[in-house]
């Protein structure tokens, strides 16, 4: 999520100059007026003539990581490091009497110990006590020898049983976070509706339907399992701290644990060279459930020594964040001719002990013609640990409901799904992107009624629309929309770029790469500005030395920095042209770097290599500093997406097997084709496996996670492949002066209704509760085999 | 490096499992090893040879110290990484005697006597190796933490079967979880890799000039 500093008051007005360019995307031009700030630079935009950036390149770091040279926060071993493990509470909701740690401080090597000092403990798995020792295992030893005594409360872990009168209260009244002015009732906060989400009169607007549909979804919790857990190493030289974080915001952690531990700024460092994945979880300064990173340094300071403090894959999954669970109810009404005439969205969805499990957002930007809407949302509190952000929070599970509704609608309108969607869909971008999709796919050989064709046969020949099969498998197609916003820092980003005598360039952003590409991206967009190749850029990112970048949530990170990174290598190509001027017999302002050469337009016979041109600066180094000021008029403000599906169903063991996922995906102007694709794929993998495999199940008696491991708690595996196409359709936003757009979210918010509603297609079932289990699964089939 | 001859102990199933207490298990130990009069090792550490990338390297250990462990934490071999903790995910994966292992499912000890093979010794950032280089070329990752489990994997995979089909290369990858979601173009750098084993093949005659 972008980190808006809110001002007290609104600041001077930003110098700005006129100018036009070309937006939107090819075949449908549109010249836009834009107000970018003195200084900067004209947006590249639909008549740019890329060399970098229409290729596809390898990553920078792709060396180190293929042959295990890359070394992430957990593999970082100082001389003299201690191992440090934090001890969660074993009961889901209680009062903590006592914690004796004399037995933990009494085993030699352990060196310090640190307990919390809260007394209260909403769910199983938050902070109690930690150690530090001189090996992981005595470590583990020491945690196990912690003795916590409790005063056990009455708990709650699901989410229905909460929303119930009289069900055990996670808070006090006076103690339930959130905003104040939302209503609460119990267990629940809420109803609250988002900005967008209310228009017309959604009562009137269902009346006057003609046809119209309510269906009620669920999804389960999804735990964010990135592969390297979180953690940090924690180093005291003196009073100054050096952090190696495993972390999507190397300033978020420089700024939570020097407020937390009352130090200056200036006396804190965080790193982070490589990560193993975040997906949003790793957006905190520590984690929204936890404060271990602060605890590290507290352990630190105690034993005087560097304290490693990686948390367990069972700690991963009880503390460090979720996607909220969702129970929604949608009710669209729409015209006999498929125009809808209202959407009402009503979600109920714990993010555990924390506020924030709206789903309702998608409704906002889906439909956007849609005369009568209304999304209301609510957040049921339940004793398990705190969501964080999750890929496009909210709107995986919202479209999941809003989608297989329309969906629904289209069945009982005996519509196609893709031309109802066509109908009510304002958006050109994805009026565009139907098309593509649809071939790609193969939307013609989908069953024109639900039930489907066998395997190996062509389609097309629609399915009997009565009841499903009692054996053998059947295949069908399903689509779904996704959409996101353009969410960017308009300023709080800076980069620097350096020129030096012998041609090399370097280029400092502090912004850390998550595994999205982000260093890569950045050495595109210096290397397309200086006429150069991205490895010719040795790029310095993940260090809170650098110039200041975001937190690298939202889809923000490529569309906040890229476009000081392509003003800071402009203004240093400008220093680089007046000391090549001469030698070239021409203005500064007449020279351009293209090829790896510097020539002017006139004559490009003339030349100087990049090196050569580098060779007449008449210090070592050239440099120059860019920071943001605004963001630029955008040609639109959502990033549009859709996706199709086709899936096998195995009508006797209820087992859903995908077959191939299409996702068509707006992505700005893509800096990297192969990286961002990467990307769109990796998004239609986890919505896959959300969809099919993830449940985090608590158990009802202990209030403990029962599957708090990556062999129950299941992630797609490669036997479980498909084939994943990303189609990328460039939009020039002209959002600022690269155009760029950011696309961890976007391809994340479709793939589960589109799976969904692929399984309708071939079955006449419906499962409207996720994951789409084989239980689930044939239970559906038994219920549309009853009323055929 | 120093070289050494014997391990300075010897470590038997007997002993560890008296060490540990967990007498439940006894019914699994050999007769050969129930014949040798046991040395009693552990709980404290013992100084062991660990032959990993054709080197022995001397660590000293507690007997529940996985294989994982003290490759990473004591002799600072990180390429494979402890993510699961429970032979669930692969990310661990390394060679014993040629053969995937998950190492953080064995322990230390257990690895004496055997050649340990890592991802480090497959190629260097300077001269990869085929699957390595079609990693790069076809964007076989992201984060990248999979990713040394993942090339030791495909490593093995390509050795045992030089023209895998896609379903033999999902088979052989079943075991390696990766969070990104990039099973698609893994399983591309697997079959671009083949294709260019197989071209260089030929190059097993004498090599022309330039090549």
């Amino acid at each position: 999520m972008a980190q808006q500093p809110t001002p007290a008051q609104t600041p001077p007005p930003i110098p700005t100059v006129k100018m036009k360019a070309k937006a939107g995307f090819h075949g449908q031009p549109v010249e836009m007026d834009i107000n970018p700030a003195v200084g900067d630079l004209k947006p590249w935009d639909l008549d740019t003539q890329f060399d970098v950036m229409k290729g596809r390149y390898p990553r920078l770091e792709g060396p180190l990581k293929v042959t295990g040279r890359a070394k992430y926060t957990y593999d970082i071993k100082l001389p003299g490091m201690l191992w440090g493990r934090m001890v969660g509470s074993a009961m889901p909701h209680a009062e903590i009497v006592k914690i004796d740690t004399s037995k933990a401080e009494a085993l030699p090597g352990v060196k310090a110990v640190w307990t919390t000092e809260s007394r209260t403990v909403r769910f199983a798995g938050q902070d109690v006590a930690a150690v530090a020792a001189t090996t992981p295992e005595i470590a583990e030893d020491a945690a196990r020898l912690i003795e916590i005594t409790y005063n056990e409360k009455p708990f709650i872990t699901d989410l229905e049983k909460a929303m119930e009168a009289g069900a055990p209260p996670v808070y006090s009244l006076e103690q339930v976070p959130g905003n104040p002015a939302i209503p609460r009732n119990g267990n629940i906060l809420g109803p609250q509706t988002g900005r967008g989400l209310k228009r017309g009169d959604v009562a009137a607007g269902l009346a006057e339907a003609e046809v119209s549909i309510e269906g009620t979804y669920r999804v389960s919790v999804h735990t964010h399992s990135p592969l390297e857990t979180h953690g940090v190493i924690a180093q005291w030289d003196g009073d100054e701290l050096t952090i190696y974080a495993s972390t999507q915001g190397v300033f978020t952690v420089k700024e939570g644990v020097s407020e937390a531990l009352k130090i200056p700024r200036t006396k804190v460092r965080v790193i982070c060279e490589h990560m193993g994945g975040g997906f949003g979880s790793k957006l905190a300064p520590s984690a929204t459930g936890s404060q271990f990173a602060v605890v590290a340094c507290i352990l630190a300071q105690k034993a005087q020594a560097p304290v490693k403090l990686m948390l367990d894959r069972r700690q991963e999954h009880l503390c460090t964040g979720n996607a909220p669970s969702a129970l929604i109810t949608v009710n669209i009404g729409a015209k006999k001719d498929g125009t809808f005439t209202a959407i009402h969205h009503r979600s109920y969805g714990s993010a555990g002990i924390a506020p924030g499990a709206g789903t309702a957002a998608p409704l906002g930007n889906l439909y956007q013609n849609t005369a009568n809407i209304l999304g209301e949302d609510h957040s049921v509190f339940t004793n398990a640990g705190p969501a964080a952000p999750l890929r496009a929070p909210g709107h995986p599970q919202g479209a999941f409901a809003l989608e297989s509704a329309v969906d629904e609608l289209a069945e009982k309108l005996h519509m196609d799904p893709l031309e109802l969607r066509k109908k009510n869909d304002p958006s050109p971008v994805r009026q565009m992107q139907y098309d593509i999709g649809a071939k790609a796919i193969g939307w013609d050989r989908r069953n024109k009624k639900a039930g489907g064709y066998a395997p190996g046969a062509e389609g097309g020949s629609g399915g009997s629309g009565v009841a499903p099969p009692r054996s053998g498998k059947v295949r069908g197609i399903g689509m779904a929309n996704g959409e996101w916003n353009v969410i960017a820092r308009g300023s709080g980003v800076g980069c620097e770029v350096r020129i030096h005598r012998d041609g090399s360039v370097e280029c400092f952003s502090g912004a850390q790469d998550i595994g999205s590409g982000f260093r890569t991206a950045m050495a595109g967009v210096a290397a397309e500005e200086l006429g150069l190749q991205p490895k010719d850029i040795t790029m310095h990112v993940g260090d809170t030395r650098w110039p200041e970048g975001p937190g690298s949530g939202g889809s923000n990170t490529t569309n906040s920095v890229a476009p000081v990174v392509r003003l800071a290598a402009h203004d240093a190509k400008q220093k680089l042209f007046a000391a090549a001027a001469p030698a070239l017999g021409a203005r500064p302002e007449d020279l351009e770097a293209r090829g790896g050469k510097i020539f002017a337009a006139a004559k490009p016979g003339k030349s100087l290599t990049f090196k050569q041109a580098a060779a007449k600066i008449s210090g070592e180094q050239v440099v120059a500093t860019a920071e943001r000021k605004k963001q630029y008029e955008l040609f639109r403000q959502e990033i549009a997406g859709t996706q199709f599906c086709e899936v096998e169903v195995d009508v006797e063991t209820g087992e859903v097997k995908i077959i191939k996922m299409v996702s068509v995906n707006d992505c700005g102007i893509p800096v990297n084709s192969l990286l961002t694709e990467s990307q769109v794929i990796g998004s239609m993998i986890q919505g896959a496996s959300w969809a099919l495999f993830e449940n985090r199940i608590l158990d009802r008696n202990y209030g403990t996670m029962v599957n708090p491991n990556l062999e129950s708690y299941k992630i797609l595996m490669p036997t479980d492949m498909f084939e994943a196409v990303s189609i990328l359709t460039p939009v020039a936003n002209l959002g600022n002066n690269t155009s760029t757009a950011g696309i961890g979210e976007p391809p994340s918010v479709p793939p589960l209704a589109a799976i969904a509603n692929a399984v309708f297609n071939a079955t006449g079932a419906r499962v409207r509760s996720l994951p789409i289990s084989p239980d689930r699964m044939l239970a559906a089939l038994a219920e549309a085999r009853r009323r055929a | 490096m120093a070289e050494s001859d014997k391990p300075a102990s010897r470590f038997s199933r007997r002993s560890f499992i008296k060490s540990a207490g967990a007498g439940a298990a006894v019914a699994g130990v050999s007769a050969e090893a129930q014949e040798k009069k046991p040395e009693t090792l552990g709980p404290d550490a013992s100084t062991i040879t660990l032959k990993v990338n054709g080197v022995a390297r001397q660590v000293s250990v507690e007997p529940r110290v996985t294989l994982l462990r003290a490759l990473r934490n004591e002799l600072e071999i990180t390429g494979a990484k402890e993510v699961c903790d429970r032979g669930g995910c692969g990310a661990c994966t390394v060679l014993m005697d040629g053969r995937t292992v998950n190492a953080c499912m064995l322990m230390a000890w257990d690895a004496v006597g055997h050649e340990i093979t890592t991802v480090e010794s497959f190629g260097t950032p300077e001269k990869l190796s085929p699957i390595q280089a079609a990693f790069l070329e076809c964007d076989g990752y992201q984060c990248g933490f999979c990713t040394p489990g993942m090339i030791v994997s495909c490593t093995a995979l390509l050795k045992a079967n030089p023209k895998p089909t896609l379903d033999e290369t999902k088979a052989a990858l079943a075991g390696n979880l990766c969070r990104c979601g990039t099973y698609g173009r893994i399983f591309e750098s697997v079959d671009k890799a083949a294709k260019t084993m197989a071209s260089a093949k030929p190059a097993a005659r004498p090599a022309k000039k330039g090549e």
